[in-house]
């Protein structure tokens, strides 16, 4: 099947980003249809599409409306993070970059579907002056068109739209962190139960729904298609098309539209144009770095949320990194703990530590200093941090720790003694 | 010294008559995008003002941002060093950021940030003798697809690119006035006294001829220790 284009359509025309060419191409159309709806019926229809959030957990977005549209405390927010820093992945920024528009009108959708009227989008504090920008200038077209602000489109419903942006830190794409973030605190993690969609756990502590940018630049679509039709593309409960944000050893990165469960080895080959001149394939990071590593053997695998699941990996973000054979793997695991050490936030002492204690056996067994005792250490620490912390960071640093040696422990060998 | 726990009375503002203007007004923005009762939220914008306008963030000023948002001092110090983009410390007019994230680093950012360091003089986290650069590592910033990445002066993005390109860059910017780190006329030399104390913190090594001063956020603030 020809993968269909839904949220990348107008991303090669010029001034793609622009309310005009947006509109040429049948931009804000959904929104007044989706208007007319009930919000429950807009609900209905996303839980319908099995769209599932394209952050990193795969929450079907559906179900998450549901609970934030059955709290009955005032005010509900509807909070969006931009704060994209997972190792691998860049699609939010094409999305802000190229579409924003597409993203503008999903969030006013999402936000009539949550009955929420004060809307935050929290970008990563790099973007400032370049995606957020272009975010920025897409609202206030969106404002000036009629398309924010009161009454919209004489439909009655009000809604404010502030873009904030953060000031560098990975720890915040977690979503209570990004929360207390925007409440102008550090991001440390919160304690869950109460979730942020329940009242009590999210924005000042009103019910909240946390979306990421890709999830809601699909509500356009599943309006204009219906939730059934949507849902027919892509894999069983896993709706729709994903941005593939791919780089690495392949001779075309960049981002890619194709459908849910995609296999690996056919986005490389039908969509990146396979590995470059001289290289040949040996891993796949399948889901941003914080998703256990795959060998080129197991390129076969489908992209989707379950089958990931089921092989001890993750879809994660959609940020593929495909590495090949120049790369020792003890290597690339020592960078990407630096970089788990460097943003473990503190708060929780397995991960505080953790993170530090492999990165030291890391940096030194690639150092040649290590011998093969350090690389049974970084296993058992691995193991010992997962699921004893509050958020998922060290969980994150943990699945690549195992999953490299145990899928490629000659690398580790090759440079350790006895 | 300002007491870190306490608040008394109110604090002078480390701006001058323009800069105030420019921070008020940006503070009033800020703040409107918040609920009356959480004007407290507009801390992180707040201190991206003040930055904006001072190049880095000294005690002083945080207790000043501070004041403004009846934000105990403390508070505000604990989001200062949480997060990166913060400066406890000047920096030089110009702050390379060299990603060194998985993808960068598969395609080659070690390359690009040892020839940045041979270029400029210092090591990642050091800045120049003359104030002009400070070089950094950074972490993923999401611009994979054009690995290797760099950052300059927290909000610019270069892409693809080469030691070739790097070197240019450098050039280029070192023909500029720092207008894009700080608008104000504020001396950005790294004090010399400064640099002394700096020696204690394990970060602060020398460069690669001769000393630099650590920009490091780790290797703490200007205060006396």
């Amino acid at each position: 099947m020809p993968a269909p284009k839904l949220l990348t359509k107008d991303w090669d025309k010029p001034s793609s980003w622009t309310l005009e060419t947006y509109r040429q191409g049948g931009g804000y159309q959904a929104l007044p249809r989706a208007l007319k709806m009930q919000p429950q019926q807009i609900v209905d229809e996303v839980v319908k599409s099995n769209l599932r959030g394209r952050g990193g957990a795969g929450f079907p977005t559906g179900m998450k409306w549901n609970f934030v549209r059955k709290e009955t405390s005032f005010p509900k927010y509807l909070v969006v993070n931009a704060d994209e820093g997972e190792p691998g992945t860049f699609k939010d920024r094409e999305i802000l970059l190229r579409s924003p528009h597409l993203f503008v009108e999903g969030l006013i959708i999402g936000c009539y579907a949550v009955d929420c009227h004060l809307t935050y989008v929290y970008c990563r504090g790099e973007f400032r002056d370049s995606a957020m920008a272009r975010l920025q200038q897409a609202i206030d077209e969106a404002y000036a068109a009629g398309f924010a602000g009161k009454n919209i489109l004489g439909s009655g419903f009000d809604l404010e739209i502030h873009a904030v942006f953060g000031a560098g830190a990975y720890i915040c794409g977690e979503e209570t962190a990004l929360l207390e973030s925007l409440e102008g605190r550090k991001g440390y993690p919160r304690l869950k139960p109460p979730f942020p969609a329940n009242a009590g756990g999210g924005l000042f502590r009103q019910p909240t729904a946390v979306n990421n940018v890709e999830t809601l630049a699909n509500l356009p679509v599943i309006v204009t298609l219906g939730g059934d039709e949507y849902g027919k593309i892509g894999a069983p409960k896993n709706g729709g098309t994903r941005l593939f944000a791919v780089s690495g050893h392949v001779k075309k990165p960049g981002v890619f539209e194709a459908p849910m469960g995609i296999s690996f080895k056919a986005l490389l080959d039908e969509y990146c144009g396979g590995m470059r001149e001289g290289s040949t394939l040996k891993a796949i990071i399948p889901g941003g770095g914080s998703s256990a590593i795959m060998t080129a053997a197991e390129a076969e695998w489908a992209s989707d949320f379950d089958t990931l699941k089921a092989k001890k990996t993750m879809a994660g973000s959609g940020g593929v990194v495909y590495l090949d054979q120049s790369v020792n793997m003890a290597h690339a695991l020592a960078n990407l703990m630096r970089f788990y050490a460097h943003e473990s936030c503190g708060q929780c002492t397995p991960c505080r530590e953790g993170t530090a204690w492999l990165s030291r056996l890391l940096d030194k067994i690639v150092a040649g200093k290590g011998d093969k005792r350090d690389v049974d250490n970084v296993h058992q620490i691995a193991r010992q941090m997962e699921m004893k912390t509050i958020c998922a960071l060290a969980d994150g640093a943990a699945m690549p720790a195992k999953s490299y040696i145990e899928k490629f422990r000659a690398d580790f060998d090759a440079l350790v003694r006895g | 010294m300002i007491p870190l726990g306490t608040q008394s009375g109110p604090v002078e503002s480390p701006f001058t008559p323009e800069q105030q203007q420019r921070f008020d007004a940006g503070l009033a923005r800020a703040v409107a995008k918040y609920p009356p009762d959480r004007r407290k939220a507009a801390l992180l914008a707040a201190l991206h003002l003040a930055q904006d306008e001072l190049g880095w963030l000294s005690e002083p000023t945080m207790a000043y941002v501070g004041f403004r948002l009846d934000v105990p001092p403390v508070r505000v110090r604990e989001v200062v060093t949480f997060y990166t983009m913060y400066r406890m410390r000047p920096v030089g007019r110009h702050q390379i950021g060299v990603c060194n994230s998985i993808s960068c680093w598969a395609m080659g950012s070690e390359k690009i940030l040892k020839h940045c360091s041979e270029l400029l003089g210092i090591h990642p986290g050091e800045t120049t003798r003359d104030g002009q650069f400070s070089l950094e590592e950074v972490s993923c910033l999401a611009a994979c697809g054009n690995a290797p990445a760099a950052l300059v002066n927290n909000f610019r993005y270069v892409e693809n690119v080469t030691p070739e390109s790097m070197g240019a860059l450098i050039g280029e910017l070192r023909e500029k006035p720092g207008t894009e780190m700080a608008k104000g006329p504020l001396p950005r030399m790294p004090d010399p006294h400064l640099h002394e104390q700096s020696q204690g913190a394990p970060q602060a090594t020398g460069s690669l001829d001769g000393p630099a001063v650590s920009t490091h956020p780790e290797a703490g603030s200007t205060e006396p220790r």
